[in-house]
């Protein structure tokens, strides 16, 4: 498969790249120049650009949008809120739009589960939860940009699946912190990206079949975050942050 | 009185409604474009966010009229980004009240249906209605977390009520002038709504059978003037 994969100077984006990367073609992208692994090509271009995006996508069988920003946002505060803004939002719709042009069937998106923050930790949350995002604007953009891909399912034949991660860490790198129950190793991040790259209801008539979303987290004890669905369609975390818990 | 900003004054929304409220309201408008009355106005451009807190300063109120429909950029720009800049100066301000206005979002999904009150939206991708949709997201965010009591209305056509006897049906999901004005009046003066955003859709004319207005009846007290479907009847004789 052809595979576009958005955000490429993300550790997200470049972890899905090295996870997919046997036997499919790879085209990573960002408005910033990125070094990106053998055999895996790369487009400099802003997803705000029409034109950047519609040069992305073609020849594109699955369009995976990280939702990652580039690394060169603006330091001014209200600058930057609005450049993430825009590119949750038009970036989005702009990206989705040449992909839905281009004949691109399969697209992903990334969300986060930090849109349940708002909840306390004595709830099991599920994808059945309301999402309560707080303004804090990457949390707030990774929601828009997340509704902003659904409508998409809404209106096309298309299908469109959402992933709210967790945090992304590295295990091996959280060994002397206090364990978090949204902790999701990048590694792991990557696999449930595979688990949907095959989900295809693009022909089914109900928009609810067409858009799917599932919660990704590591498989933790006693979770607040359950990934019953997730596990439903192969996720399988390596990773679960076990010596966190088992020490004393 | 209170003090009360509208953004888009001088829009196809606001000059029909603001003379309704400005006996009773201490009325700021503003806009990017001369008002069509002439009536004098602040110049601020939702877009920025410097005008946008400028304008806010010593508000108790805030009425967001501005849109911009169709256009691949400067939608999101307005409708989105603009929502956005106005939530968040009233988050800063300490301001606890937004009327916020979109259209209605429910049609394309549920025109087949009957007895519709308040149902999902179904914003589809459409620059109109996606970019609104976005922004009533982003005022429910900043309402729940700064306890600023946000109502936006939703409706699909707007114009004066009937003078005379039409050949025809009415229009759907259509606000008159009046109604629209008795529910801004309810929206700036009711102490709160459940979650501290809630939207409700706006309509005038009912005897169709389609949608509904139960949930601004409920939870707003909104009395639609009603008796509008008289100016449609066929003669008969």
């Amino acid at each position: 498969m052809n595979i576009l994969i958005t955000g490429a100077s993300s550790q997200l984006a470049q972890a899905i790249a090295a996870e997919l990367k046997d036997g499919n073609n790879i085209r990573l992208m960002d408005s910033v120049p990125v070094d990106v692994a053998e055999g895996c090509d790369f487009i400099q271009g802003n997803i705000l650009d029409p034109d950047d995006s519609w040069e992305a996508v073609r020849g594109i069988d699955v369009l995976i949008h990280t939702g990652e920003p580039p690394t060169d946002l603006p330091s001014d505060d209200l600058a930057r809120e609005q450049m993430l803004l825009d590119l949750a939002t038009r970036g989005t719709h702009v990206l989705f739009s040449a992909g839905v042009q281009a004949g691109i069937k399969k697209f992903i998106c990334a969300s986060t589960l930090s849109i349940f923050n708002g909840y306390p930790d004595d709830v099991y949350i599920t994808e059945l939860w309301k999402p309560l995002p707080s303004p804090e604007i990457v949390e707030m953009t990774k929601y828009l940009g997340e509704l902003t891909a659904r409508e998409f399912a809404r209106d096309h034949l298309i299908t469109v699946t959402g992933l709210r991660m967790g945090e992304l860490v590295l295990e091996e790198e959280v060994q002397e912190d206090t364990p978090n129950l949204a902790w999701l190793d990048i590694r792991d991040a990557a696999g449930a990206f595979r688990c949907v790259l095959n989900r295809d209801n693009s022909n089914s008539a109900e928009w609810t079949r067409r858009w799917a979303v599932y919660h990704i987290c590591a498989d933790i004890p006693n979770p607040k975050f359950l990934i019953d669905q997730a596990r439903g369609i192969g996720y399988q975390p390596a990773h679960d942050f076990q010596s966190l818990y088992l020490s004393p | 009185m209170k003090k009360v900003l509208v953004l888009g004054a001088s829009g196809n929304i606001a000059p029909y409604v603001t003379p309704d409220l400005e006996k009773d309201y201490d009325l700021y408008l503003s806009d990017i474009v001369p008002h069509p009355d002439g009536k004098p106005i602040s110049t601020v451009d939702v877009t920025s966010y410097p005008d946008v807190l400028e304008a806010c300063r010593g508000m108790d109120a805030l009425m967001n009229f501005t849109v911009l429909r169709d256009d691949p950029v400067v939608s999101f720009d307005v409708s989105t980004k603009g929502a956005y800049h106005v939530m968040k100066a009233a988050a800063e301000l300490g301001i606890k009240k937004v009327v916020h206005t979109g259209p209605q979002l429910v049609r394309n999904a549920y025109d087949h249906e009957f007895g519709i009150s308040d149902p999902p939206l179904a914003p589809g991708v459409g620059y109109y209605g996606i970019t609104k949709y976005l922004s009533m997201e982003i005022c429910e965010i900043f309402s729940r977390t700064y306890d600023i009591q946000t109502v936006c209305f939703l409706f699909n056509g707007l114009g004066a009520k009937p003078t005379e006897a039409a050949q025809g049906d009415f229009p759907p999901f259509t606000v008159v002038w009046e109604d629209l004005q008795r529910a801004c009046r309810l929206a700036l003066e009711i102490e709160s709504v459940p979650g501290n955003f809630q939207s409700f859709n706006l309509l005038s004319y009912f005897a169709q059978g389609k949608y509904q207005v139960e949930k601004a009846k409920q939870m707003l007290g909104f009395t639609p003037m009603g008796g509008l479907e008289d100016y449609f009847r066929r003669t008969t004789d």
